[in-house]
């Protein structure tokens, strides 16, 4: 027999498990060089765990044979699901004994500092864009002010120029339109004043010898103008309009384009 | 149902339930191969427990393949380790060997007692009594060729040739 295959036989008394530990330490250096002996050893291998799949037997409940007491599974599960708590316990303990990171004394106050400088630059620019927004909230103001004035005297002039009480006065291409102490003049299909002039409206109060100027207009490209004149109307007698050069005059310079006497 | 390498992945991962299937499905093996070994059950006991909680302590001792080959040899070791020197300290579990992962080892893994036992069986008395004396008696070979009085290489032919034998009749088993 070679020397060889007397290894072979060393391999199989190994993996029986029955070679002195000297001897074992030899057969498993040699497994690492040699294939054919591996080949042995993984061959063989399966048939010496199978010895032990022989042994199951004695522990065959059905055969009537001895089995392990149902007080050792109650024992090591016990003890593993004790040592799984514990491991559960233990990550816990270990999170909250980590350390927190300590600065040095002269990092934290420098910190500090920057944080305060910092703060108030930021404060700074913070103020003056307050001071920004509080202008433009003023100003925004004023002038939602203004269009809420225009749009109540509006709303007002229509309200006045529709109202059934209020009383209507005829006049070519409109009327003049009086409701209580409010004066209009309502013109359609105007012609528009020649170049230079524009429309003044003149107003004669009640006991006064003459008329008195009021303001100017012009019709938009429609022949369409709408007037209130600035008048308490309950002292107004008789309304007129004529052509005057633009800015308006003291006194009538042409014709009267009308002139309606308002009954009180 | 799960085989060995999930449930020991799920062990690892420090599933106690998972453990539990594991000593379900192998507490009869080695408490079985500790009883072969040791003939008395508090010994049988005290190595399951012992082998039982290596692995749940220590799983990444078995990479992968036969764990049922795997647990034969920690039972194995740690029963004869009790019965030479009687101490109850369990022995450590041994690393998985590469070479423990056979193309086969998964499926001589699903072989029954009964099937291994008969496999045993037809093998002849002289193959036979030094393959069981070695393994479960934990006699070295030189201590088989002593006590049978057989040459110690007639013993180390025996046994190769016997474990070659049964593992041929195992592959018929596994094949059937």
């Amino acid at each position: 027999m070679s020397a060889h295959e007397l290894m072979l036989e060393d391999v199989a008394v190994y993996v029986l498990g029955a070679l002195p530990e000297a001897e074992a330490a030899a057969v498993r250096s040699h497994l690492q060089t040699c294939d054919e002996c591996r080949r042995e050893y993984v061959t063989l291998r399966p048939a010496a765990d199978a010895l032990g799949f022989s042994a199951e037997a004695c522990a065959d409940p059905s055969s009537g044979a001895i089995v392990p007491s149902r007080r050792l599974k109650a024992r090591i599960i016990q003890q593993v699901r004790r040592d799984s708590s514990q491991r559960l316990s233990t990550n816990i303990g270990e999170l909250r004994a980590v350390r927190p990171i300590v600065w040095p004394a002269y990092a934290v106050a420098a910190a500090c500092l920057a944080l305060a400088l910092i703060t108030v630059i930021f404060n700074m620019s913070l103020n003056e864009e307050n001071r920004q927004f509080e202008t433009q909230l003023s100003q925004l103001n004023a002038h939602a002010s203004v269009l809420t004035r225009e749009l109540v005297v509006q709303r007002t002039e229509l309200a006045d120029l529709v109202s059934p009480e209020s009383q209507r006065y005829p006049v070519t291409n409109g009327e003049v339109i009086k409701h209580r102490t409010r004066l209009y003049i309502a013109m359609e299909q105007m012609p528009p004043p020649p170049k230079g002039k524009v429309y003044q409206a003149w107003t004669l109060h009640a006991r006064a010898a003459k008329m008195v100027p009021s303001v100017t207009f012009v019709p938009n490209r429609s022949g369409v103008a709408v007037v209130p004149i600035p008048v308490n109307a309950a002292s107004v007698v008789a309304v007129a309009v004529s052509l005057e050069p633009e800015g308006g005059s003291k006194q009538p310079t042409s014709a009267p384009a009308f002139v309606v006497k308002l009954t009180q | 149902m799960e085989d060995g390498g999930q449930l020991i992945a799920r062990v690892r991962a420090r599933d106690a339930a998972a453990f539990e299937r594991l000593y379900d499905a192998y507490h009869r093996l080695v408490y079985g191969v500790a009883m072969r070994v040791l003939g008395e059950r508090s010994g049988a006991e005290d190595v399951t427990q012992a082998v039982f909680m290596k692995v749940w302590n220590a799983p990444e001792k078995f990479a992968s393949g036969n764990l049922a080959g795997w647990l034969v040899r920690v039972a194995r070791n740690s029963a004869l380790d009790l019965l030479r020197n009687r101490s109850r300290q369990p022995v450590e579990l041994p690393e998985h060997s590469a070479l423990d992962d056979g193309p086969e080892a998964e499926v001589f893994a699903r072989l029954d007692a009964l099937s291994v036992r008969s496999a045993l069986e037809q093998l002849p008395p002289e193959q036979r009594e030094p393959i069981e004396s070695g393994f479960f008696g934990g006699l070295t070979h030189e201590e088989i060729a002593r006590n049978s009085g057989v040459p110690l290489g007639t013993v180390k032919t025996r046994i190769r040739s016997g474990l070659l034998r049964l593992r041929a009749t195992l592959d018929g088993a596994v094949r059937a």
